[in-house]
């Protein structure tokens, strides 16, 4: 009986594909790289955390910086109320001392006239 | 039949691949080292076989190795990790044939290996390789399960991510390509040294 020609080419196909070895060393050299990629991550969260460090610091710093500025403000507005209130009751005083004044002006020649 | 990655890991598969996990999980680099050492040969047959180079089979098994250790703890149990390893070097293979301009391979003596059976063919076996660098990456992954790490199409299509239908298709055109390239190639092998022949005894 003569062997099936598509067996054949299937068991050629399985012997040109049988699995090889990597070369000498293969796994010293994946555990050489596995302990420089773990230095290389130890190094990259060390870094991480300065940069997130420097990032919560400037954060931080514009924060106090912009409350610092809404402080600043807020005196401002106060200072200029109570500069606008001093003027308005500077206001109401000298009015009131001007109609004094007024008032005195005219009662001497009223007391003259009668 | 015999698995294609060796009676000799199936049996380190099911009797120590759980314990050696474990020890390897709780950061045993000697474990570790000996997960590396059963499964290399079958992480580097697939990129050698997909890629066509040694040198890029060898970087793609160490990225692999190297994907396994930080994902340790994502492996359930020994029997997922030869086909977690599979899964992971066909796609990374796949990846980088896609990102390559070109798919097609140039086989050299390094990509070969000693066949041991006595009516082996070595030109055929190795026109057989370099013709597999025609096919596309997927393609040539389902060849690669299927006749190197004999793998049936469902394990194939789980591997690969696709269905086993596709993984049929794939099988039955890629083989009728193959055989039909194959057997061009022989024609065209034996009638070239004809030719020569017949142009020497050609009168001048």
């Amino acid at each position: 009986m003569n062997p099936d020609p598509q067996d054949n080419f299937e068991n050629r196909l399985r012997a040109a594909l049988q699995p090889v070895e990597p070369s000498e060393g293969f796994a010293d050299r994946v555990m050489t790289r596995i302990a420089a990629d773990a230095v290389k991550r130890a190094r990259m969260g060390a870094s991480r955390w300065f940069v997130m460090a420097l990032a919560a610091s400037l954060v931080a710093a514009i924060v106090v910086g912009e409350q610092w500025q809404r402080r600043q403000e807020q005196a401002g507005i106060e200072a200029r109320r109570q500069l606008l209130e001093a003027l308005r009751v500077t206001r109401e005083k000298l009015d009131l001392a001007y109609q004094v004044v007024n008032s005195e002006a005219r009662s001497p020649s009223r007391d003259a006239g009668s | 039949m015999a698995r294609a990655d060796g009676h000799g890991v199936t049996e380190w598969e099911t009797r120590q691949a759980d314990e050696v996990l474990v020890r390897a999980r709780g950061g045993d680099t000697a474990a570790f080292a000996e997960l590396v050492r059963a499964q290399q040969r079958m992480v580097f047959s697939l990129g050698v076989r997909m890629l066509a180079d040694r040198q890029k089979a060898e970087d793609l098994a160490q990225d692999v190795f190297l994907q396994l250790h930080r994902k340790l703890s994502s492996i359930q149990s020994g029997a997922h990790l030869a086909p977690w390893l599979r899964q992971v070097t066909a796609r990374k293979a796949i990846d980088r044939l896609r990102r390559e301009p070109k798919h097609e391979v140039e086989l050299t003596a390094a990509e070969g290996c000693a066949v041991e059976e006595q009516d082996a063919d070595p030109l055929l076996e190795q026109q057989l390789r370099g013709l597999l660098g025609e096919l596309s990456p997927h393609a040539r992954a389902v060849i690669v399960l299927r006749f190197q790490d004999d793998l049936d199409p469902v394990d194939i299509a789980r591997a690969l991510d696709m269905s086993v239908n596709t993984v049929k298709s794939h099988l039955q055109r890629s083989l009728t390509f193959l055989r039909e390239r194959a057997t061009r190639k022989n024609l065209q092998a034996s009638i070239r040294p004809l030719r020569a022949v017949n142009a020497t005894r050609e009168p001048t």
